[in-house]
């Protein structure tokens, strides 16, 4: 009596197949899920209104704080109110046909409702005071804005590159003692190249060259529950 | 395998039963999700992921939606914080509320109220949820069908111009009592405008005994506040001043405050509780008497005629209390050691009656404190909000008589819900149906909207502006923290219209009502405006001109609202005894008498539901009861030894008759009840609370008439046979079996071996696993929470879902051992014959838990994906989006407080019907908190959203955290102040925590397991008089 059936003989081919194509998914998933293809870096979606940072923040030189004003003092940096865009444009422009969403807006108290672009998952409570105040300049997630007519999502913002950052700038914190440090006074200072002075925090073309002064000791957190609550 | 045993909080069918109890399951069906077939949960899965790998190809396209105009004070991400407060029976709640971009979400105690100090409780803690409550009335409606408030205005103004004629003869008001001053201005309006209408008052839970008590000693009505911190001796009369009577977030900062122990120097009071029931109080007490709630009076005059042979002055009141104190069984000591320590402690001593108690009880007390010299130092007196408010059942009844005598053409009802709970000699539903015209301002669409011809939507109390006064006459204001979610009104709007006021909004009454206060606190009266920037010429005390200015009057009301409350020293009565008043009230009262073989129901304010006006509230039908633990019901609550005598066990069915009227209820038993009592709890069984409240527990209104508000003496209790009912409860064992889990202590103990709890405690008993972490840098987080000050009345339980967004999982599920909380407040009962307490009558030790935060976790060894770890700062973190769901750690935890979703309970749970959490139920929550989806374990943060927020804030300033600057959700409401949180590492400013973590009370629970917990608790102690043993 036969123990297998016939149909068994074609086990080692279906395994066979079954196997390279599992491989081939497996491969395909790791490039997929470690490509900026899945962190969408490059992402430039276009906005109802062709607000181009080259030349406000760029050409124009308004500071980034002109329209992201709780950037020091709160976890969202804000999308500006239309308020904002009219300060100016009450008087420049009145009649571009670009600005007729934001008129129209302004007149009728309907919200612009611009696309997100920097977007982290719905877990991640990320505090731009916090980092703004540390020394991270705007550039350091946002890339040269101010070189972007469209703005385009420049870093992969993961939690990879998040603790990158951090492990860095743990490692490399300089703090000494009062009786150690210059004049006597305790010294807190930074040799990574992702702190800069605050002064210099909106500052496109900054370049670390030598240690940075920090306002406080950083000690940027690497536990779960530092970001996610 | 050995046959299991049987589990006695079970009943037999179901402790047997493989399967699910048959018979009496009536929460929401949440199982279907679970049941389907392994062939269609296949293809759900693959089309799931079908359906997400097409999504996931695309990112989804997401707005940003910025304001147009930037609202002032607004910063989005940061909330920001309102005082208001709240209306409470006879009292005002001062509160803080946390608003997120205009959304209300989380209630705090207002600091600078005196009736708070800073906490709150669990009523107010879930009264946010009330507030987006989806089944809130969204508009009027006549006869049933939506209408307008144009039509309502209509109709109503055409008949108001009619009655201008005969001054409102037939025009009737009903509204719940008030304390509001702006309310009662409004009121005196309508009089103006219609002199002959009246306004009648009514609440099923209202203070009429104490009222009418104070009235006959004193001549007039007055609150009583007892100082309960500086009190020795504290003797509570069938009250419940903790939880439900009037004052209690108060009461139990002072009560704590009396016996808070930082060492075993400290000086402690003692309380002595008499009462039919267990109580928050009764459970804290140091000797509690379980007596029919119908012979404490009995008692009273008894305690008065021993304190007059102890030679308490109380002239001709003590013969009439000898003459009705005939015959009165208590036990001796309960007389002769009480009359001895209040003797002792003569301005120290405070005598605390219920509301249920008549009211020459109250009269007896107010004379006896006088004579004891207690007044005006532990026992002081104020001027009531309202003095026409005096008995309310007398008034109710005075418009019932109306009604039938066919004198009232319109009745508009402001609140309240009369049709379900007045008392039920009066009829009133069917009354209120043969009035012409009637119309109910309320939340809800409930049982009496569903009989008037007119509802309409009343504003919430977060809705709209108001003012109340404190029981120390604190007038706080209360600030509108959103806009009417449904075209709702205020009682002051409907007033002021009625009364053809010239103000227009409540806004501008209630700054008016302010104004005429500030005014007075400057002693300032007869001011009139002068000018048009709205000065004010005024006459001074002496009888002067004087000018009011209005800048000054704009910075004082910027400055009450800011702080909640008008800032003015409290105003003390010092009222003079009329002695004829007392004794004629003892001499003239109702005697009751319980016929041999009779029962005697008692009928309390439900902690949870008050008089019903939360029972659609899912937080508080969720809440464990603190001493039962049942949930989503109420319990005819007996005695054992009542019980057995009526051969009755828990879930059976028993009917309470007292003549025609009868209520039929499931039985839960209760050692401490007192025997041939039996308790209900008011404000279940509701058929027009809504969907969650509806048909939930036993309704005990059918037996409650005008006489027998408090206690119905004289009820016949009968088995009825019908299957039992099917009971949830969230902790099955009573007992600690003998382990060393709760700690407790005497005074006397506690003095002879300060460390009790600790020597207690066996050494850890196994190893750590891993080398130790250092624990020795960085802020180290920890929490102490003393059980010596816990009472166990859940406020922190509710103040944990509100800040943490805990989702509810509805009756069948908690039976299910699936309940969500984050805090669990374990109840034991302590038989210890030197505190006299025994099986009968065991003592009562609360122990909150939580996540204790262990240093060597045991829950983290077992995970398999690193979802939860343990952070550099002590804190056993939980990542959510790692965990899997494989529900180890909750297996290992010791404290089993892990808690798993086993269903997306936000949407499966008790909403499951409409299809997901209703949109205004998701703007409650917290959006810095994650809202966890099925399959994840979760726990108690320590509030970790709070830690982040005060350390960025910290940061950004460059500073040190400052003790106390973060405080977890639960330690902020707690009224007790038993949890402190801080930072067990601040070497250059010891913080409290540090300091009670030294306390020799502490002990870590289950330290013998070598968890090593972050969380350490302080042992109870109990001050029992060697005398009455």
């Amino acid at each position: 009596m036969q123990i297998f059936s016939r149909s068994l003989n074609k086990l080692p081919q279906v395994v066979g197949a079954a196997a390279t194509l599992g491989l081939i998914g497996v491969t395909f998933l790791i490039w997929y899920y470690f490509s900026p293809w899945f962190t969408q870096v490059g992402y430039a979606p276009s906005q109802p209104v062709p607000y181009s940072h080259r030349l406000h923040a760029g050409q124009l030189g308004l500071d980034c704080r002109y329209c992201h004003v709780n950037v020091e003092r709160a976890p969202l940096a804000m999308v500006p109110p239309t308020e904002t865009c009219m300060n100016c444009h009450q008087l420049v422009k009145t009649e571009s046909a670009m600005l007729q969403p934001i008129r129209d807006s302004w007149a009728s108290g309907t919200p612009v409702e611009w696309v997100r672009i920097h977007k982290l998952a719905d877990y991640v409570y990320f505090d731009h005071s916090v980092h703004v105040t540390a020394g991270v300049g705007c550039v350091e997630c946002h890339g040269r804005v101010d070189q972007m007519d469209q703005v385009r999502m420049e870093k992969p913002l993961s939690m990879g590159w998040c603790l990158d950052c951090h492990r860095d700038v743990k490692a490399k914190q300089v703090s000494l003692d009062a009786k150690d440090a210059p004049k006597g006074v305790a010294y807190e200072g930074s040799d990574s190249e992702h702190i800069r002075p605050v002064a210099q925090m909106t500052n496109m073309e900054w370049k670390h060259e030598a240690r940075v002064d920090t306002p406080r000791r950083l000690d940027p957190p690497e536990n779960c529950w530092g970001c996610h609550r | 395998m050995s046959k299991r045993a049987p589990n006695p909080a079970l009943p037999p069918e179901i402790d047997a039963a493989p399967e699910f109890p048959k018979g009496h399951v009536d929460t929401p069906p949440s199982d279907e999700a679970m049941f389907l077939s392994r062939r269609g949960l296949l293809g759900a899965m693959a089309a799931t992921f079908a359906v997400v790998g097409a999504e996931g190809c695309r990112r989804p396209l997401e707005k940003v939606v910025p304001y147009t105009r930037m609202p002032e004070e607004v910063i989005p991400g940061v909330p920001s914080h309102y005082a208001t407060v709240i209306q409470r029976r006879g009292d005002a709640l001062g509160l803080v509320v946390e608003s997120h971009e205009g959304r209300p979400t989380k209630i705090e105690g207002n600091e600078a109220h005196s009736s708070s100090y800073g906490s709150a409780d669990l009523i107010a803690q879930a009264s946010i949820l009330e507030l987006y409550d989806p089944e809130r009335s969204t508009s009027p409606r006549k006869a049933g069908a939506p209408a307008s408030w144009e039509d309502f205005e209509k109709e109503l103004g055409a008949k108001l111009a009619t009655y201008d004629k005969d001054q409102g003869a037939k025009l009737r008001l009903l509204m719940p009592p008030t304390v509001s001053p702006t309310v009662i201005r409004m009121r005196a309006a309508l009089a103006q405008r219609f002199p002959k209408a009246r306004v009648h008052t009514w609440s099923a839970v209202a203070d009429s005994n104490a009222r009418v008590g104070a009235k006959a000693a004193f001549g007039e009505v007055l609150n009583t506040l007892y100082a309960f911190d500086k009190a020795k001796v504290i003797v509570s009369l069938d009250s419940d001043f903790l939880q439900t009577e009037s004052g209690n977030v108060r009461a139990n900062k002072l009560f704590a405050a009396g016996r808070r122990l930082r060492s075993s120097r400290d000086p402690m009071s003692r309380l002595y509780v008499v009462e039919p029931a267990r109580t928050t109080t009764g459970n804290v007490a140091d000797h509690r008497l379980r007596l029919p709630a119908s012979e404490i009076a009995g008692y009273a005059f008894a305690l008065a005629g021993e304190l007059a042979k102890a030679g308490v002055q109380l002239h001709d009141i003590q013969d009439a209390a000898a003459k009705a104190a005939t015959g009165v069984k208590v036990p001796p000591k309960w007389l002769s050691v009480l009359a001895k320590e209040l003797v002792q402690n003569r301005q120290r001593g405070v005598i605390v009656v219920g509301s249920r108690q008549p009211p020459e009880v109250h009269a007896l007390v107010h004379s006896i404190h006088v004579a004891l010299g207690a007044v005006p130092g532990v026992v002081s007196y104020t001027a009531v909000a309202d003095p026409d408010e005096l008995d309310v059942a007398t008034d109710m009844k005075a418009l019932t008589d109306a009604i039938t005598a066919g004198k009232v053409e319109a009745l508009l009802i402001l609140g309240g819900n009369p049709a379900y709970d007045a008392p039920a000699d009066l009829a009133f539903p069917a009354l209120l149906a043969k009035v012409p015209f009637s119309a109910h301002a309320s939340l809800f669409v409930d049982e009496t909207s569903q009989l008037c011809t007119w509802h309409v939507p009343r504003a919430h109390e977060y809705e709209s502006w108001g003012d109340a006064q404190a029981l120390d006459g604190a007038v706080g204001v209360q600030q509108p923290l959103i806009a009417p979610l449904y075209s709702g009104r205020s009682d002051i709007e409907l007033l002021a219209w009625m009364a053809g006021s010239k103000e227009t909004s409540a806004h501008e009454s209630v700054r008016a009502t302010v104004r005429g206060e500030l005014f007075a606190s400057k002693n300032l009266t007869d001011c009139v405006p002068f000018d048009q920037r709205g000065d004010a010429e005024c006459r001074d005390t002496a009888g002067n001109v004087a000018h009011a200015h209005e800048f000054e009057l704009d910075r004082e009301w910027s400055r009450t609202l800011a702080m909640g409350v008008i800032r003015r020293p409290t105003v003390f009565k010092a009222p003079s005894l009329t002695l004829g008043g007392v004794s004629s009230a003892i001499t003239g009262r109702k005697t009751v008498v319980r016929g041999p073989g009779t029962f005697e129901a008692t009928f309390a304010p439900c902690a949870k539901m008050v008089d019903g006006r939360y029972a659609n509230n899912t937080w508080l039908q969720e809440l464990p009861d603190g001493v039962t633990k049942l949930v989503w019901d109420n319990a005819a609550i007996l005695s054992p030894a009542s019980a057995k005598e009526l051969g009755v066990e828990n879930r059976d069915f028993v009917k309470i008759a007292a003549g025609e009227r009868s209520v039929t209820a499931a039985v839960w038993i209760v050692p401490g009840q007192a025997d041939h009592t039996v308790s209900l709890t008011l404000g279940w069984g509701r058929k027009g609370a809504g969907r969650i409240g509806n048909g939930k527990g036993f309704d005990a209104y059918p037996l409650r008439t005008t006489d027998t508000l408090g206690f119905a003496a004289g009820v016949t209790v009968t088995k009825t046979g019908d299957e039992p009912y099917f009971f949830a409860q969230t902790q099955e064992n009573n007992s600690t079996e003998g382990r060393p889990i709760a700690h407790e202590a005497t005074l006397t103990e506690y003095k002879a071996k300060p460390d009790f709890a600790e020597l207690e405690t066996p050494p850890p008993r196994a190893l750590p696993l891993w080398s130790q972490a250092d624990y020795s840098k960085g802020h180290q987080w920890g929490m102490t929470i003393d059980l010596n000050a816990c009472t166990g009345c859940n406020a922190c339980v509710i103040a944990c879902m509100s800040e943490n967004n805990v989702p509810v999982v509805g009756k069948r599920e908690v039976w299910r051992g699936r309940e969500m909380h984050w805090i669990r407040i374990d109840r034991y009962y302590v038989e210890r014959a030197e505190i006299g307490a025994t099986a009968e009558e065991p003592a009562v030790i609360f122990e909150p838990l939580m996540c204790v935060h262990c240093e060597e976790a045991p829950c983290e060894n077992v995970c398999p994906v690193n979802a939860t770890t343990h952070g550099p700062e002590g804190l056993n973190e939980m990542a959510y989006n790692r965990c899997i769901g494989t529900r180890y750690c909750g297996n290992n935890c010791p404290y089993k407080v892990r808690k798993f979703n086993y269903l997306n309970w936000h949407n499966d749970a008790v909403w499951k019907e409409t299809g997901g959490l209703p949109e205004t139920l998701a703007m409650q929550q917290n959006p810095n908190v994650t809202v966890r989806f099925r399959g994840v374990m979760e726990k108690c943060t320590y509030c970790i959203q709070r830690i982040q927020s005060a350390k960025i804030k910290a940061k950004r300033e460059s500073r040190d955290l400052k003790d106390g600057e973060i405080r977890t959700a639960c330690q902020q409401t707690c009224p007790a102040d038993a949890i402190v949180f801080g930072d067990l590492n601040d070497e250059k400013n010891p913080t409290a925590v540090m300091r009670w973590t030294k306390t020799d009370r502490r002990f870590g629970l289950l330290a013998e397991v070598g968890t090593r917990p972050r969380t350490m608790y302080l042992g109870k102690v109990r001050n029992p008089n060697p005398e009455m043993a």
